[in-house]
């Protein structure tokens, strides 16, 4: 900075600051200080008027710095950056003084008024050596990764093609469709769910800018926001899918019968298999997990009635180099599996099952057709407990969270069981009624009053087999008494978990997972539907439970923060990231470990990727040569700023100052 | 231009400084033809009035080695500075201290009584009454730089021959650096040595006597503490190429400013370099409490140019 003209502006915000703090007298305190040409106040700067004061400022007394003292430079930072911008300062010579989060909020006192003229002191320290700055920008792939073909992903991977871009839609299973294609009706209007989904996985099956990649996994992923690489390996189904007239021959002929996944185990199904009629892509897949042996061959059943000549035993696995600038992950949920759970003899009684193997049973295409019996001996259940929480709301033993669906579809279940078996009875068990959402709460007393359900308030304590009836053991928290009931089938509210795997895509991609396997979003609040990892997007239930609505909602929007990003002409990343000396750099590599985003590769010098590096400066104070260093926060900046934080107090040692 | 005339001092050393020109092989003879020797005493006799009787600015180069350890030392050096148009702190000790800095771990009388036995007193010449008492020590050991202006570093222990070979050929070549230049790579070590960087991680110390390291790989990798990227090139990575660590004889990098500093910074960034959660500073903690002789390891040759911080209570640092 040739000769510093820098302008001090001191906000109240109202009484957040003025009320602890003596704006005035700060505001004096920093016009002392040698080259703060200009130092003033107001009450809201970030305000209309409080911008245009900044800019008039500018232009009338050619300041060549700018620091703000109010609010953390998370919230106004890029408001008076703009300003100055506009006002023709260089955004990267403004700084703010954060006198608020940092300490009206949390002093009282001359104490803080005294504090705050030190940060204040300090930020023009920072402001003094910093230089003007440009954007780094760079080019970038216009093609979208849709990691999970659920509603979540189907939804977000329509929006970005019909916005025109390319998506490719990555689904570890044979058929997209997810969760949703299994459930029977949706809550709280009783669509039937395969009929409201089916028509957008067929429009993803004939959308021109998407390309379906089912039985595939996502290898490896390398590069960055905008440039990724992503390695994708497409599982070879056995069948080509453009020969298979989908008659079912094949499954006739093979010998193998295992667990029908999409059927919940309710049902089995043959080594070869399409897993429901509507699936995506639409043709059969051989197993070859349950197959009884392609290398060597050991059966070609399937084959011989094959017709159509579709079964290729030959057909390898295919891997497939992609480039694409932003990646949505929407990999879904699973439940709580029954190995993993001994209460309420989940996987020991035949009659206990989950709340997914139950809508499986509820649908008009699962395995009963829709009507509800006993797994046991087919029977037709005349007592039905529902048991909510099982697994969820309980740190002790398994979730500590809730997980948010169960409220209403168990509410769903019941009111499809009276509808189904009308001189039935079921009963609820549950810790509280959670039904947020529109026309929920009506949803939940509708079943509750009109079909007579019973709702009990209470944990079940124990549930066992006795004869050919399942006995649940319970309390009613609300008359006190306990309550014991003889069903014949017992419905299981397991908790919502993570799909597996989801960790191990999560570390492929840079991505971090909360402590249950959920993907952790970049702000709670603020970007829920981004992750840390820049141009990693997150919908549905992979970043924690949700019902279809929310994951729609969030596909879309996933698709929108997508769409930010591949519709820009080029990307633009803050300068104010680490920079290499490279006449001092020894190339000693011990920066590169150290850093969060995986910017720096290590070549003659440590090179640092300017779209990558978030400028959190840990390889600066790894480096041991100093050739490490961060724009606009050079050593000499943090020196200056320490001296005039600790000024007057000479007990305390800058050391290498 | 006339011969420049040399002085080359050796104060508190080992006398390695003093013999190591003989290192650059037979062009010490063309150095010796192109320069004048005005006063070194290992070469030549001449005493300390010798000096004295020489004119200020008597001798364009006095080449410094050693430490100052004792009063005499830095009356000495103060002499020679006066004598001298440019000053060379010429060497490990009298660069950083070197390993008479060690020196600074315990009291100048603890290292008297120790050294000669009780009755002896550090700073009392009155006890050369029986004529063998040692001169007087300082407090402490000081590099060069701390008692008088020093123009140039020939760094190393003692200065290897490159260096040396490049601080006579910029000399004789008439065009010096500005004042304060190191006679160094401004890189660090690591940018010579030709051992593979890969797995920037450090699980455990080992001492080089414990392990034949991997000829191949560096290291800092294989867990010997190796101050190569704290210290300045120029050397060609002698050591590390031979199998033993750096030990950080050249001195910092311009910018690493204390080798012990710099290098805690390395090590706490390499040792389980990607560990999260919350026992891993505890898990850090167990490999660091591993690293033997912490000052001796890190501060082998620097440790005296924390003593003027430490006396002054660091307002000159």
């Amino acid at each position: 900075m040739a000769q510093p003209r820098i302008g001090v502006f001191v906000c109240h915000c109202g009484r957040n600051i003025a009320g602890t703090v003596d704006v005035e007298g700060v505001t004096e305190e920093a016009s002392r200080i040698p080259g703060v040409v200009l130092s003033t106040h107001y009450d809201y700067m970030c305000s209309d008027p409080g911008q245009e004061m900044v800019a008039r400022a500018i232009r009338e007394h050619r300041l060549n710095g700018v620091v703000v003292a109010a609010c953390s430079p998370g919230m106004h930072e890029e408001t008076f950056r703009h300003a100055a911008q506009a006002a023709g300062l260089n955004p990267y010579l403004v700084e703010m003084a954060n006198i608020r989060e940092q300490c009206s909020w949390v002093h009282r006192g001359a104490a803080a008024t005294e504090k705050a003229s030190r940060i204040l002191a300090t930020v023009v320290e920072k402001v003094r050596g910093n230089l003007p700055l440009e954007p780094s920008t760079m080019g970038h792939s216009t093609k979208c990764l849709v990691i999970g073909g659920g509603v979540a992903g189907i939804q977000a991977a329509l929006d970005v093609a019909n916005a025109g871009y390319e998506v490719l839609l990555v689904e570890r299973s044979p058929s997209i469709g997810g969760r949703m294609a299994q459930l029977s009706e949706t809550f709280p209007t009783l669509d039937c769910s395969q009929c409201i989904l089916t028509p957008k996985m067929v429009e993803v099956d004939r959308h021109p800018n998407i390309r379906v990649l089912a039985n595939s996994k996502i290898e490896e992923v390398s590069g960055f926001v905008g440039n990724w690489d992503v390695r994708i390996r497409k599982g070879a189904t056995y069948v080509d899918p453009d020969k298979c007239n989908l008659c079912g021959d094949c499954v006739e002929a093979c010998p193998v019968r295992v667990p029908h996944e999409f059927e919940e185990g309710l049902t089995e199904r043959a080594g070869i298999y399409i897993p429901f009629p509507q699936a995506i892509p639409s043709s059969y897949t051989l197993d070859v997990q349950s197959c009884l042996g392609l290398k060597p061959l050991r059966c070609s059943e399937c084959a011989k009635a094959c017709e159509a000549g579709a079964i290729n035993y030959d057909m390898q696995d295919e891997l497939l180099e992609e480039e694409v600038g932003a990646i949505v992950v929407a990999t879904g949920y699973e439940t709580l599996p029954k190995a993993a759970m001994a209460e309420y003899g989940y996987g020991e009684i035949a009659d206990v099952i989950s709340g997914l193997e139950y809508e499986r049973m509820a649908s008009a295409s699962g395995p009963t057709q829709g009507e509800i019996r006993c797994p046991s001996d087919g029977r037709v259940p005349k007592e039905v407990v529902f048991i909510q929480c099982s697994g969820s709301r309980d740190p002790e033993l398994y979730k500590p969270y809730c997980s948010k669906i169960c409220c209403m579809y168990t509410a769903k279940h019941a009111l499809l069981y009276r509808h189904s078996v009308p001189d039935g009875q079921a009963y609820v068990f549950y810790i509280d009624i959670r039904a947020g959402g529109k026309g929920y709460e009506e949803f939940v007393q509708r079943v509750m009053e009109e079909e007579r359900i019973l709702y009990l308030r209470g944990k079940v304590a124990k549930v066992f087999q006795d004869g050919d009836k399942v006995m649940v053991w319970g309390a009613d928290t609300l008359t006190g008494r306990r309550v014991e009931v003889a069903a014949d089938l017992v419905v299981l509210a397991q908790a919502v978990v993570p799909s597996q795997g989801v960790v191990d895509l999560a570390r492929k991609l840079r991505v971090s997972v909360d402590e249950h396997g959920f993907l952790k979003e970049a702000h709670p609040k603020l970007r829920p539907l981004e992750a840390l990892a820049a141009g990693v997007f997150l919908a549905g239930a992979a970043q924690g439970p949700k019902d279809i609505p929310e994951a729609v909602g969030q596909g879309s929007g996933a698709a929108a923060k997508a769409l930010m990003l591949l519709s820009s002409p080029e990307l633009v990343h803050s300068p104010e990231i680490a920079e290499v000396a490279e006449h001092l750099c020894s190339a000693c590599g011990i920066c590169a470990p150290q850093c969060p985003y995986e910017a720096i590769t290590v070549e003659d010098t440590a090179v640092v990727n300017e779209m990558l590096c978030e400028g959190c400066g840990t390889c600066v104070a790894a480096c041991p040569s100093g050739a490490m260093n961060l724009r606009n926060l050079a050593d000499s900046q943090v020196l200056a700023m320490l001296h005039a934080a600790l000024k007057e107090h000479e007990e305390a040692e800058v050391l290498g100052g | 231009m006339a011969k420049p005339k040399i002085a080359m001092y050796w104060t508190g050393g080992c006398g390695g400084c003093d013999v190591s020109p003989l290192e650059v092989g037979e062009a010490i003879v063309d150095v010796l033809s192109q320069v004048e020797i005005a006063f070194w005493p290992a070469l030549m006799d001449a005493k300390r009035a010798d000096v004295e009787a020489l004119p200020a600015g008597g001798i364009d180069v006095a080449l410094i080695n050693g430490a100052l350890r004792t009063e005499d030392n830095v009356e000495m050096v103060r002499l020679l500075r006066e004598k001298s148009k440019l000053v060379v702190a010429y060497g490990a000790c009298a660069h950083l201290g070197g390993i008479i800095g060690l020196g600074n771990l315990h009291s100048a009388q603890s290292l008297v009584s120790t050294a000669l036995g009780p009755g002896w007193h550090a700073g009392s010449p009155s006890f050369s009454a029986n004529g063998d008492a040692p001169p007087p020590l300082t407090a402490g050991v000081v590099p060069l730089a701390d008692v008088i202006a020093v123009d140039y570093v020939v760094p190393g222990c003692p200065p290897p021959a490159q260096l040396i070979g490049l601080f006579f050929q910029t000399l004789l070549g008439g065009e010096m650096p500005s004042p304060g230049h190191v006679f160094a790579e401004e890189k660090a070590l690591c940018d010579q040595c030709p051992r593979e960087k890969e797995d920037r991680r450090l699980e455990k110390f080992v001492r080089p006597h414990e392990m034949e390291p991997d000829p191949d790989r560096c290291l800092l990798d294989q867990g010997i503490v190796c101050m190569g990227p704290v210290t300045r090139g120029g050397c060609e990575a002698a050591c590390p190429a031979l199998g033993m660590p750096c030990t950080g004889c050249v001195g910092p990098t311009r910018k690493a400013g204390d080798l012990a500093g710099g290098m805690i910074s390395a090590l706490a960034s390499l040792v389980r370099a990607g560990d999260e959660g919350e026992d891993a500073f505890a898990r850090e903690d167990e490999v660091l409490a591993g690293l033997v002789d912490p000052v001796g390891t890190l501060y082998k040759y620097a440790l005296a140019t924390t003593w003027k911080r430490r006396e002054t209570g660091g307002e000159d640092a």
